[in-house]
């Protein structure tokens, strides 16, 4: 009988995370549904509940948002070695496509109609890049302390004086600062 | 003259560090790495992102594996790549051992909420600075705001607006409408 609940190792691993990160496409964003039916209800290895900690975990954290959920589920599954194998096993599928990619792409630039296409798609990439910005506008924005950093950050941004790190730092010290005043209150309350 | 690999390194390591928000979180680094070093332009960029939203696996790994293999073949796709993934399980590995310490502080709690809105800020910049700098001319622009609007009535799939702006772009192209 196929054991459904097979043994963690380092190539199970490997193997699991190479087909996520090969079906991983248009971005991140589908890599939890593609985690949850792959390791909750194929393997059995992980419930659902963790998996979404881990998601929501992964979006608070710097860096790209399916390498954390895959390091963290890696490392629950089996400690260092599993993160490495799941880490290198959705990076792998990418890595491979756009070597390939890259390599035909440098070909066909000289044909006048692939720059044409590349012209429109232009179009739909800012598009797609405005829609997400809406997206996180719904989760981020949610009261004028938040839509105060907003303005501040864009204007910082756009004033081109800036690199996005230093906007970032900003962005943390202020909110150091804002729950150290805060939690002074509290305590002079 | 730093080694180009360990530039590479560098660059794509400080943007594992930085980016927050996933999905086009890098976008803003990547637009900073065009400006600066060159290594691609932006309107290859662009034309990468759209390759990246069509290919397997997250748009942060696509560039950096695109943006080290063009300016260094293998090797350097090879260390962009991984200097993008090494922050991530150095942070995530230090997470998963304080996970219960971690989601309960305070000061943490603040800090992401802080993140999330610049991150929406650093991103909305670059999509204001593609618009000025994409060549887009009134036609395009026309598009642009069609599309949009068509995006804030109905959600679609992201293949819908790169179908259509292909095939768009590749028909105005032909009838000459645009020199590109």
């Amino acid at each position: 009988m196929y054991n459904k609940f097979m043994d963690k190792s380092f190539f199970s691993i490997f193997k699991v995370f190479f087909k996520i990160g090969a079906l991983l496409l248009g971005g991140g964003y589908v890599i939890l549904p593609l985690l949850t039916s792959e390791l909750a209800q194929k393997k059995g290895w992980l419930t659902s509940d963790e998996l979404c900690e881990y998601y929501a975990i992964s979006t608070s954290l710097p860096g790209i948002v399916a390498a954390n959920v895959a390091i963290f589920t890696g490392r629950k599954l089996l400690g260092t070695k599993g993160a490495i194998a799941a880490i290198v096993g959705v990076t792998l599928p990418a890595f491979v496509a756009i070597i390939l990619l890259a390599s035909v792409l440098t070909e066909i630039v000289h044909f006048k109609s692939v720059n044409y296409i590349f012209w429109g798609v232009g179009i739909g990439v800012i598009t797609l890049l405005f829609l997400a910005v809406k997206e996180m506008w719904h989760s981020c924005i949610t009261d004028k302390w938040t839509s105060a950093i907003y303005i501040v950050c864009l204007l910082l941004a756009l004033s081109g004086k800036f690199s996005p790190a230093i906007i970032v730092i900003f962005s943390i010290l202020v909110g150091l600062i804002t729950q150290f005043i805060k939690s002074r209150r509290i305590k002079n309350d | 003259m730093i080694n180009i690999y360990l530039l590479l390194f560098i660059q794509f390591f400080k943007i594992g560090v930085f980016s927050f928000g996933g999905g086009y979180a890098t976008l803003p680094f990547l637009y900073e790495i065009a400006e600066k070093f060159h290594w691609y332009s932006i309107s290859q960029l662009t034309d990468m992102l759209a390759v990246a939203s069509l290919t397997p696996g997250p748009v942060g790994v696509n560039m950096a594996t695109y943006a080290g293999f063009t300016t260094s073949g293998i090797v350097g796709a090879l260390s962009a790549t991984f200097a993008v993934m090494l922050p991530s399980f150095i942070i995530v590995s230090i997470v998963f051992k304080i996970l219960h310490r971690f989601k309960s502080n305070l000061y943490i709690q603040r800090v992401v909420k802080a993140l999330k809105p610049a991150g929406c800020a650093l991103l909305s910049a670059v999509g204001i600075k593609l618009v000025f700098t994409a060549n887009l001319h009134l036609i395009g622009t026309l598009i642009l705001i069609v599309f949009l609007i068509s995006g804030f009535i109905k959600k679609r799939d992201p293949i819908f607006y790169l179908g259509v702006s292909a095939i768009i772009g590749l028909i105005i192209g032909n009838l000459h409408w645009i020199g590109v």
